[in-house]
């Protein structure tokens, strides 16, 4: 792991941290104690021309692909069989339009920003999926695929994870509430595969797998449990090197995360007063990013909460109206006040999008298909200039009228405004430098 | 490394420069070139100055001496030795040093004919230099910022019209060169992503712009093979160097071209460290070392050659005592500790052979019967009939063909269940009945007929085009990832994109057919050679390094590389699967990555791998007998406990590596340990992990571990960094805890067998660990009989979970 630090080559450097200072201290690191993500934070922050603002991201992933133009991109003017049921409404921002079915997110509209012209050229769901999640094409054809997809390019999520490391007793990539199809660590490794929460925290008897002592039950014997382990421990101290060091590291840090009451709590969606959860919505999506915003309190850098069900091919509009749309803005408004209330927004970049828009033209099956060539995405907090629309989409909603943004545009934008260098370059099994974002550009109209 | 030497008179020498003092007056010195020619304005010639203290060692000299020249005003040359011109003529450099005094002839004669710079010969390598063609920049794929450049000057008449042509001729402006864009952005006085990239009075600018000034012409028949300009070897001084900690050596880099001139190149190339932790090398070639010992390679590239410099780093004051040799491989290993000052641990206790051996071997813990019987045996070699009758198990087999299967890329998913156990049959049956492995290497080259049946056809049903065919046979048994010359010329190796796409012109021929009687069948008959992708040319099928070979219209072209693979004479296969085995067994590879065997890449003990090759040729590819031979080895049997000279050693086998325990071994090795076999969904009772050849079967477990999903050839695919998920699962997980409490565990069993508290700490420390416990532990677990009292069964289970947790039990040692 290390070792990887250590040969990282960087063509450009940077007045806070030279190669040659970060060589020392790596190789210092192996002695002193100094971590691994301790120093890339370090090599992160010397790479930025400003401190960064947003520590952690929580990404809300509407799989299946939101339809844009009945939430975020209402068009009244086209005709109905594009424009669809919904009304455009007027957001309190004077000016900005959104559709009926965002009654909550309307009225906040100053506090995220709308980035309308995303757009891209994979009209697949797990290859958009990967797309999206890893910057980079995928290899494989569209439908069936093993999870994680992403098999050698790493998901945003695991970049984050290997940027910033952990800042908190709890790990620094999570999924929830299932592993992300395109969320896996590709060649950077299991060690930033993200720590899965299999498990629906809008149920009553929610649990996060493998937290909580399943043995003995009383926590006489548990203490009797851990005292043998600790006394193991002291007595093979002298012998840990290599994997059993890397394995007693974690270990450490599995203690401290089921022992430390701070992470504990992160976990304990129960304990959060009724009228919160009211405000997110009792709905997957609602309760995910509730998690989402304690586990970041915690000091989680990336929060990937997959939200499946939008692929709606056929009939959309009740199921629209009725579940999607409505759970979407309950969440979304809720976290975004939440984390204001608390100050945490603005170190908290939140993103809401799925792999793809729908297309323009309702179908003959009263639904939409899939369209990568437009889609909305919703931005807040992380130092992120609210209350902005940016870009635009044509008279039916069907592509970008102003620049479009990339998914590189994107990835570049994410990573920047939380401190990582998007030139950084890793080096896979063969070799290769790859960099973290392959192209793109910053997407100035946002800070 | 001689560290404490015959000759008094060296050791003084040694000593000398142990301490830096450089007072060396008595020494001879010698420095070179013996002629310094300086033919162009941008030519600059690296001097070395240095003194040899013994066979093997030298000293560099060069920042450490006075230089001056007979006659000012021609040459320049500065603290670090390199000399540039300044003006046409004679003139002599005039090195001092202690008193003495030597002198170099040096001839300016780069304006008196002003020979134009040649794109191909003098651009390329400027923009290769400066960075601008890497993966990371304008030589990735889509380029950067609308500039495209191909990826290390591999295309260089794509390459010149980027810059000549596109942009409408901004890039590169002859009637003010400093005007050019390249200029600007390289030293960016405009802003430039990339940032600076050379000064405006480097040689990179100076070549750039005297090219542009001069027309930025594209020179004729650039990439004619036959240029006399063409370079074809490189000559790199020092190849290798032993430097004590803060030490430093400057190479000097020189490229002979086909018409046999020498330029000095030592400014133009770029160079990397292998270990940067030990030895750092800067853009002019000089090496910094840090005060970790060991070896670390310096590669030099310039335009498509590569050349290496070892780095020896030797721990002073050890004096190394050879232990006994089992057999030669020690001789090797000891002879290189010797020469890097690592003493060698002490020999492994039998308990930590035993669990080593079992879990290396047949990918299974030993049993608390198997331990208690191999500990009280009192044969002197009984290591040796262990070994014997491992080899025999038939664990031995299903270890080895699940690990094959994971190499093959058995996908179930992609090839059938069908054909995955058919592929699984197969490679049982190879380790099972001990098939050579040449004769396992020449079965799956030349594979056909029907996947679903018994055989390794279904190997092919995942790789597609031939050259993916291609790649991943040579990656898998040549040990040589080509993969990188399907683009552009491989970075770091000789071989080219015609190699590669010649070598894919063997698996040209091959197609599926319906047969009757015989269902869907993989054929391979005849096929074609393919072309060259940039120039179009046809390249005749040949193996790396080979001459081809005529082939009728008809043959199954995969035989003539599968004869071709399996001659002893091959340099690749029998290396190649030495070190996977070696590897494997050791903990790494001799050559790391494993499947990534070239020159440029050298083993840490090319003696060893060598001499391992031959035996190998020489068993004829038995693998139980070379196994055999590993297993015996002292080195194989090394404790991993280190001493005070050790310690640091990660790649030349003084002590027992650590090695991680893989999902499936380590699964299985939970089940025996408490005594409960764990049911896969929907596998009838009794299978093991290792047996499973579904790799898409759901497992909490196996995803968490980390089992390979198949995806690639690459050994590097499992990937063995342990998780927090593994250690919270370890501690945690339900799954584990109804093993520890099973009714039919071991804990129970242990329970109402109970006799006294050391006969049950017995029976559970050789269960998980294979050894008895020591007082210390004794005294440790106590508290679980004190606090439990009578309830023996609450004991047993807090132990057993204890012991399962503990990193001896997760990891092989």
């Amino acid at each position: 792991m290390l070792k990887l630090s250590l040969d990282q080559k960087r063509r450009r450097h940077c007045d806070g941290i030279s190669r040659r200072l970060a060589l020392r201290v790596g190789a210092g690191g192996l002695i002193s104690g100094l971590t691994l993500p301790r120093i890339l934070e370090l090599q992160a922050k010397a790479a930025l021309p400003t401190a960064p603002k947003a520590k952690s991201c929580i990404f809300l992933f509407l799989e299946g692909g939101p339809p844009h133009q009945d939430m975020w991109d209402p068009k009244p003017d086209a005709p109905s069989e594009y424009s669809g049921p919904f009304k455009a409404i007027s957001t309190n921002v004077p000016g900005t339009f959104v559709t009926d079915q965002l009654p909550l997110c309307s009225q906040m509209a100053d506090k995220y920003t709308i980035v309308r012209s995303h757009s891209h050229n994979d009209n697949g769901h797990t290859t958009g999926y990967h797309l999206l999640m890893t910057g980079h094409k995928a290899a494989f054809a569209d439908g069936d695929n093993p999870v994680p997809n992403n098999a050698y390019y790493p998901s945003l999520g695991s970049i984050v994870s290997r940027s910033l490391g952990s800042r908190g007793p709890v790990p620094p990539y999570i999924n929830l509430p299932h592993p992300m199809a395109a969320g896996g660590p590709g060649f950077y490794g299991a060690q930033h595969a993200p720590f899965v929460i299999d498990a629906d925290p809008s149920q009553p008897d929610f649990e996060v797998r493998d937290l909580f002592p399943s043995g003995p039950g009383s926590s006489k014997r548990q203490s009797l449990r851990n005292q043998l382990l600790s006394g193991i421990d002291q007595l093979e101290r002298a012998r840990n090197h290599g994997p059993a060091e890397v394995l007693s590291k974690y270990y450490e840090r599995a203690y401290s995360l089921i022992t430390s009451p701070n992470a504990k709590r992160a976990f304990d969606i129960q304990s959060e007063p009724d009228d919160v959860r009211e405000m997110y919505g009792h709905t997957q999506l609602g309760q995910c990013a509730l998690l989402a915003r304690r586990l970041v309190e915690s000091g989680c850098r990336f929060v990937g909460v997959d939200a499946p069900g939008w692929d709606v091919h056929f009939n959309c509009f009740p199921s629209l109206r009725t579940d999607l749309i409505p759970y979407a803005d309950r969440a979304f408004s809720g976290l975004i006040t939440d984390l204001e209330r608390r100050g945490l927004l603005d170190e908290t970049l939140v993103v809401m999008m799925g792999e793809m828009g729908r297309t323009p033209k309702i179908n003959a099956g009263a639904g939409r298909d899939h369209w990568s060539m437009a889609q909305t995405i919703i931005l807040a907090g992380g130092g992120v200039q609210p209350g902005r629309v940016i870009g635009a989409t044509d008279e039916h909603a069907t592509r970008p009228v102003t620049r479009p943004i990339s998914v590189d545009d994107l990835l570049r934008t994410i990573t920047t405004l939380m401190g990582i260098d998007p030139e950084k370059q890793y080096y896979d099994p063969l070799g290769r430098p790859i960099p973290i974002v392959g192209g793109g550009d910053f997407i100035e109209e946002l800070v | 490394m001689h560290l404490l030497p015959k000759n008094p008179v060296n050791f003084a020498l040694l000593l000398a420069c142990c301490c830096g003092s450089g007072q060396l007056a008595f020494a001879e010195w010698q420095a070179g070139p013996s002629q310094i020619e300086l033919p162009h304005p941008e030519s600059s010639q690296q001097v070395l100055v240095g003194t040899q203290l013994s066979d093997e060692r030298s000293l560099d000299l060069t920042r450490r001496v006075e230089f001056s020249f007979t006659e000012p005003g021609v040459a320049s040359i500065n603290d670090r030795g390199l000399i540039k011109p300044l003006a046409d003529g004679n003139t002599e450099l005039r090195i001092r040093y202690e008193g003495q005094e030597k002198t170099l002839p040096v001839r300016v004669t780069a304006w008196q004919e002003t020979d134009s710079l040649s794109f191909y010969h003098d651009i390329i390598p400027v923009l290769s230099k400066a960075g601008c063609n890497s993966g990371g920049c304008h030589g990735k794929a889509e380029g950067q910022k609308g500039f495209k450049l191909s990826i290390f000057g591999s295309d260089p008449k794509a390459d010149y019209e980027a810059i000549a042509r596109e942009a409408v001729g901004r890039r590169v402006w002859p009637v003010a060169p400093e005007q050019s864009l390249v200029l600007l952005k390289g030293t960016a006085r405009i802003p430039h992503g990339g940032g600076k990239r050379f000064g405006p009075d480097s040689e990179l600018w100076q070549k750039l712009h005297r090219w542009i000034g001069s027309g930025a012409k594209l020179d004729k028949n650039a990439d004619s093979p036959s240029s006399p300009r063409e370079t074809v070897r490189l000559i790199l001084e020092p190849e290798q160097v032993i430097l004590d900690g803060g030490g430093s050596q400057q190479l000097q880099l020189t490229a002979i071209d086909r018409a046999g001139q020498r330029h000095c190149v030592t400014t133009m190339a770029s160079f990397e460290s292998n270990m940067e932790s030990m030895a750092r090398v800067d853009g002019r070639g000089l090496i910094e070392s840090s005060d970790l010992h060991g070896e670390a390679l310096i590669l030099a590239r310039y335009m498509n050659n590569v050349t290496v410099c070892r780095v020896t780093l030797p721990q002073p004051g050890i004096t190394v005592e050879r232990p006994v040799e089992h057999n030669f491989i020690d001789g090797h290993v000891w002879d290189k500790l010797e020469r890097l000052g690592f003493q060698p641990s002490a020999l492994a206790a039998d308990t930590t052979f035993l669990r080593r051996v079992f879990l290396d071997t047949i990918g299974t813990l030993p049993t608390s019967e198997e331990a208690r019987q191999f500990l009280a045996d009192p044969a002197v070699d009984k290591r040796s009939q262990l070994i014997n009758r491992l080899l025999e198990r038939g664990e031995y087999a299903e270890y080895w063909a699940m690990q094959w299967l994971n190499l093959l890329r058995a996908d179930q998913r992609k090839i059938g269940a069908q054909a995955t156990v058919a592929l699984q049959r197969w490679l049982r049956r190879q380790f099972r009945e001990n098939r050579p492995f040449d004769q396992i290497a020449h079965g799956l080259v030349t594979a056909q007929g029907n996947p679903q049946m018994e055989g390794p056809v279904s190997f092919y049903s995942t790789l597609g085009e031939p050259d993916i065919a291609a790649r991943s046979i040579s990656q898998l048994l040549l040990g040589v990832r080509i993969e990188c010359a399907q683009c552009h010329h491989h970075p770091s190796e000789k071989w080219s994109q015609a190699d590669y796409w010649a070598l894919a012109g063997f698996f040209t021929g091959m197609k599926n057919k319906t047969v009757p009687g015989f269902g869907n069948v993989l054929l391979s008959q005849g096929g074609k050679d393919l072309e060259h992708p940039r120039t179009g040319e046809t390249l005749a099928a040949r193996a790396l390094g080979a001459e081809s070979v005529a082939m009728s219209g008809t043959e199954d072209r995969r035989r003539v590389l599968a004869d071709w693979m399996v001659r002893h004479d091959n340099p690749f296969l029998a290396k190649t699967v030495v070190n996977r085995l070696w590897a494997h067994y050791l903990g790494r590879g001799l050559v790391e990555p494993i499947d990534d065997m070239r020159e440029t890449n050298p083993a840490t003990n090319e003696p060893l791998l060598e001499a391992l090759t031959q035996h190998m040729i020489e068993l004829n590819f038995d693998l139980k007998a070379f196994t055999r031979t590993l297993l015996q080895s002292r080195t194989y049997q090394l404790s991993p406990t280190t001493n005070t000279s050790n310690a640091s050693d990660m790649q030349n086998f003084s002590h027992a590596l650590q090695k991680t325990i893989s999902a499936e071994v380590l699964l299985d090795a939970i089940c025996q340990a408490t005594g409960v076999p764990e049911e896969f969904n929907g596998w009838p009772a009794g299978y093991r992990a290792i047996q499973i050849w579904d790799n898409r079967m759901p497992s909490y477990f196996f995803r968490v571990f980390g089992r390979p999903i198949r995806a690639t050839v690459c050994e590097c695919e499992r990937s063995d960094q342990p998780s927090m998920s593994q250690a919270l699962h370890l501690l945690n997980a339900p799954e584990i805890s109804q093993k520890i409490t099973h009714r039919h565990g071991r804990a129970r069993r242990l329970a109402r067998q109970y006799e006294t508290p050391d006969k049950m700490l017995d029976e559970l420390y050789l269960c998980t660990l294979s050894r008895f416990p020591k007082q210390k532990e004794r005294d440790l677990m106590s508290a679980a009989f004190t606090q439990h009292q009578d309830d023996h069964r609450a004991v047993a289970e807090d132990i057993l979970w204890a012991l399962l947790n503990s990193k001896e039990f997760a990891v092989n040692h």
